[in-house]
């Protein structure tokens, strides 16, 4: 089997398999600040929330097992409370709310779209960011309180943050393969778009999950698993999903894939990276493409050394090429072995 | 040898380099990835010779085989002035140099170049981490200590002893046969040391942990990042639960870190200076009032890692044996477990040792006139502090060994004496003997030599070899020596008294053959009961011996 030591190897080298210590430490001082703190805030708002009544939810690649090792930390946990969103209409107070509940000198709070952002710097350099989706549970409703601090567009959207755990945790719970596939996919991901910092232009994390899950072809053999293999087949497949339109010159002129929510709101994944630019999608999938050209290429040279060449430029410099055989072959016959 | 091509045609064949200045034909200046290296040619008058190549002027290359030191040429030279850097392209008697041509030395020994200033950060990494001890040591003021665990995989806490010069950090439960030894006027050679607390640390995910190197020295933020990771866990959970429970009230801690490289683990010590003395956990007078720190060179010289660095399987490791009978043969077989990893003995003999065995007892020449046991114990343990020996300087009785049977995992005999052997395998049957059991013994002459393996569950015992098919006892039916060799070879002292003849040849292979028994037995990989016959020509496993139906001590055994 091709590449097996050194797929192993890659996976370890940019596996991260379990929250830090400090990491956990700094989760659960935030936790519990939020649970003493925001409800004396909401109080004061007149809106009535005890401290038993918040639920913090672990969420992302943390839940899922599939963390990767990155520049910055990336920790999700969702902070859920009962609340009457009929009364409480505009959730970018709530969240001004949960800012102030965390707004200490040790971390930068700042509220994005989604989520109110913890973040941690060290020598000016932010190392480690906890989002925390705020989630209002409303006659057994649940919504996502959306919209940044000024902007005009905010929304109580439904959602079902525990149902997409179970979904993705059903998924890949015990499908080691799969998992590594998906950290590699990410992986590929941060390679590739390692430039990129505007709005929506990458394609988002659970994006990449749920297509690698659709897509995933298992390939083992009496040797063990084949994730040279496994990775080109599913990341092909991806890129099959894909409708593209190509001009008279062969160039593509539109390209688009799509993964719904299987959770309210049930909601195209890829929306906003299609809405903010065509141009997106069509990077998406020319990146795409040129990856599984190289995995292809990967699969069909016979050379260990060539074929890891090209993972290289998938995976990037994590990923270690072997010596050229010939190289190998030529010190091997030379290498001492006898000893005294 | 062939030295048609000079070293400088052979540089231009490369197109990312240039040559700058040719000093001899041998010596040559280049430039390679914007760098400057000077290179040596081979000897060629010495086929082992090998190419050197030396970075030229440049202080800010910290690739990882690139030396740490410099050599200056300030005086006007065939070279010119500028520091050098050795570069180690070469592990040390790696290849065989004699096997290649002038030019296929000068050509590999650019092609490693190339390949180490190619190499991914990945790779760099790698590297640096398995050349750990070289950058660590450098980095050290030559302050050593000596380790002693008995594990490397958990936190614990360590002691330290002083003796002159010497600093040993010994793990708390160990107990060194030296450690309370006094000196001739009765004064204790080993002093502890309380002032100090020190602890073992394993490290468990080594990513990014990189030695101390040229512009990269270490400091407390190392540490730090070691037992606080931000995004991976050096640790784990249970020590650093360790390190918030451990309460610490000296100023200075001494930390020994140990992470797995290859085969084997790396050790490498610092010493913690903290703010003040103040009370508090372990983590908090690291993290929160560590303020410097000082490096050590640590040589690890426990007995697990002695074992582990030659490749000693761990499967003697902690076992407790019993060895029964001191003799020639058991003189031999003893050291020899020592040697693989048993470092708790139990031996049995009352005899002495005379001048007429000491050419085939292992310590002989010191030892004529005092009790083998003894003799043995006392040796056994200058092999290393953590060997215990327990020595009887009476034969092993009935009693003893049912003693015995409770605390040890395995036993041999070496006593070769027949009765002995047929009671004491009674007695163990009678027990039901949980423990593998070896009998070893020689014929006379040198020739040949058995050993019965006998596990108590199973059929096939000591008795079976004096059992024939009608359940009578007869003499041992494994012996090969016919009557008249036996007899020939049979030495009398005109007492009564008896000696075989043999040498130490076949001491040697009946040892040898043992340790590999001992080995699969352990692993599993011998099922059942069985006898081997050893000869100077071959190893056989006869199966028609044992088991014998009607043997009387295991013949109704299922």
């Amino acid at each position: 089997m091709k590449l097996k030591k050194e797929f192993e190897d890659f996976y370890k080298c940019i596996r991260i398999d379990s929250e830090t210590q400090n990491l956990i430490d700094k989760r659960e001082i935030l936790e519990d600040e939020i649970k003493n703190k925001f409800p004396n805030i909401m109080e004061k708002h007149d809106i009535e929330l005890n401290k038993s009544d918040i639920r913090m939810i672990d969420q992302g690649s943390y839940k899922y097992n599939t963390t990767i090792k990155s520049k910055v930390v990336d920790r999700d946990v969702a902070v859920m409370i009962p609340l009457d969103i009929s009364k409480n209409s505009d959730p970018r107070k709530i969240k001004k709310y949960l800012k102030e509940a965390i707004n200490i000198p040790v971390r930068s709070v700042s509220i994005k779209e989604p989520c109110v952002r913890a973040a941690y710097y060290e020598k000016e350099v932010e190392w480690l960011h906890i989002d925390l989706p705020l989630y209002a549970k409303d006659n057994g409703t649940i919504y996502l309180a959306r919209g940044k601090e000024n902007s005009d567009k905010y929304s109580w959207e439904e959602a079902d943050p525990d149902g997409l755990n179970d979904d993705l945790c059903e998924k890949i719970n015990g499908n080691n393969q799969l998992r590594r596939i998906i950290c590699y996919i990410k992986k590929w991901k941060n390679e590739v778009y390692s430039n990129s910092n505007r709005d929506h232009e990458v394609p988002p994390s659970i994006g990449l999950t749920y297509l690698a899950c659709d897509c995933f072809f298992k390939q083992t053999s009496e040797e063990g698993d084949d994730d040279l293999l496994a990775l080109q087949k599913t990341m092909n497949a991806i890129k099959n999903k894909f409708f593209c339109i190509n001009n008279i010159e062969g160039e593509i002129t539109s390209a688009d894939i799509s993964r719904e929510l299987p959770v309210p709101p049930y909601t195209d994944i890829f929306k906003k990276m299609r809405d903010s630019s065509s141009s997106y999608m069509i990077t998406f999938y020319k990146r795409l493409s040129i990856a599984v050209n190289n995995l292809t290429n990967a699969i069909n040279v016979e050379s260990e050394h060539d074929a890891a060449e090209y993972v290289q430029k998938v995976l990037g410099t994590e990923f270690v090429v072997p010596e050229k055989e010939a190289v190998v072959a030529t010190t091997q016959n030379k290498k001492e072995h006898s000893f005294g | 040898m062939d030295n048609k091509i000079t070293i400088r045609e052979l540089l231009e064949t490369y197109d990312s380099i240039i040559v700058n200045q040719v000093y001899t034909e041998d010596i040559v200046m280049f430039k390679l990835f914007e760098k400057d290296f000077l290179i040596i040619g081979p000897l060629k008058k010495d086929l082992s010779s090998k190419a050197q190549i030396y970075l030229y002027n440049d202080e800010g290359t910290d690739y990882p085989h690139v030396v740490l030191k410099d050599i200056d040429i300030n005086k006007e030279s065939m070279l010119p002035i500028g520091k050098y850097r050795g570069i180690c392209l070469y592990e040390h008697e790696s290849v065989i140099q004699s096997l290649f041509s002038y030019e296929e030395k000068i050509i590999d020994i650019i092609d490693r170049l190339i390949k180490l200033l190619s190499m991914t950060k990945t790779e760099q990494e790698r590297e640096f981490q398995r050349e750990f001890l070289y950058y660590w040591n450098s980095a050290t003021d030559l302050q050593n200590i000596d380790i002693y665990l008995k594990q490397d995989i958990k936190f614990t806490k360590l002691e330290k002893y002083c003796r002159k010069k010497t600093t040993r950090y010994v793990e708390s439960n160990i107990e060194l046969t030296d450690i309370n030894n006094c000196d001739t006027r009765g004064n204790r050679i080993w002093q502890r040391h309380i002032e100090t607390e020190a602890f073992f640390i394993p490290i468990i995910d080594k990513r990014e942990i990189l030695p101390p190197y040229r512009n990269h020295s270490w400091t407390i933020e190392n540490i730090k990042e070691i037992i606080y990771g931000k995004q991976i866990n050096h640790i784990s959970a249970d020590t650093y639960f360790q390190l918030k429970n451990k309460i610490v009230s000296t100023q200075n801690i001494i930390i020994v870190f140990a992470m797995r490289e290859l085969k084997t683990k790396v050790c490498f010590a610092v010493m913690v200076k903290c703010k003040n003395g103040k009370k508090r956990t372990l983590f908090d007078k690291i993290y929160k009032d560590g303020i410097d720190i000082v490096l050590f060179n640590v040589e690890r010289k426990d007995y697990l890692y002695l074992n582990e660095i030659i490749g000693n399987d761990s499967i003697f490791y902690n076992k407790k044996v019993l060895l029964v009978g001191g003799g020639s043969l058991g003189s031999y077989v003893a050291p020899e477990l020592v040697e693989n990893g048993a470092s708790n003995i139990v031996i049995y003999d009352e005899d002495k040792l005379e001048d007429e065995n000491k050419m085939r007892w292992r310590f002989g020449g010191w030892s004529v006139g005092l009790n083998k046991a003894e003799i043995l114990g006392f040796f056994l343990e200058r092999f290393h502090p953590q060997v215990h020996v327990e020595c009887h300087k009476n034969n092993l009785d009935e009693a003893s060994l049912e003693l015995e049977l409770q605390n040890v995992d395995l036993i041999i005999f070496t006593i070769g004496n027949s009765d002995e052997q047929l009671k004491f395998n009674r007695l163990l049957n009678k027990l039901n003997c949980k423990i593998p059991v070896f009998f070893v013994w020689l014929e006379a002459g040198g020739m040949y030599s058995h050993i019965l393996v006998v596990n108590y569950k199973k059929q096939g015992c000591f008795e079976c070899l004096y059992t024939n098919k009608d359940g009578k006892l007869v003499n041992n039916r494994a012996t090969l020596n016919t009557e008249i060799q036996t007899e020939n070879n049979i030495l009398r002292n005109g007492c009564g008294g008896t000696r075989a003849a043999y040498g130490t040849s076949i001491l040697l292979r009946t040892v040898s053959v043992l340790l590999n028994t001992i080995q699969k037995i352990f692993l599993g990989n011998i099922k059942e009961n069985i006898l081997i016959d050893i000869s100077s020509e071959m190893v056989s496993y006869p199966d028609d011996i044992i088991p014998m139906k009607g043997c009387n001590c295991c013949g109704n055994r299922k």
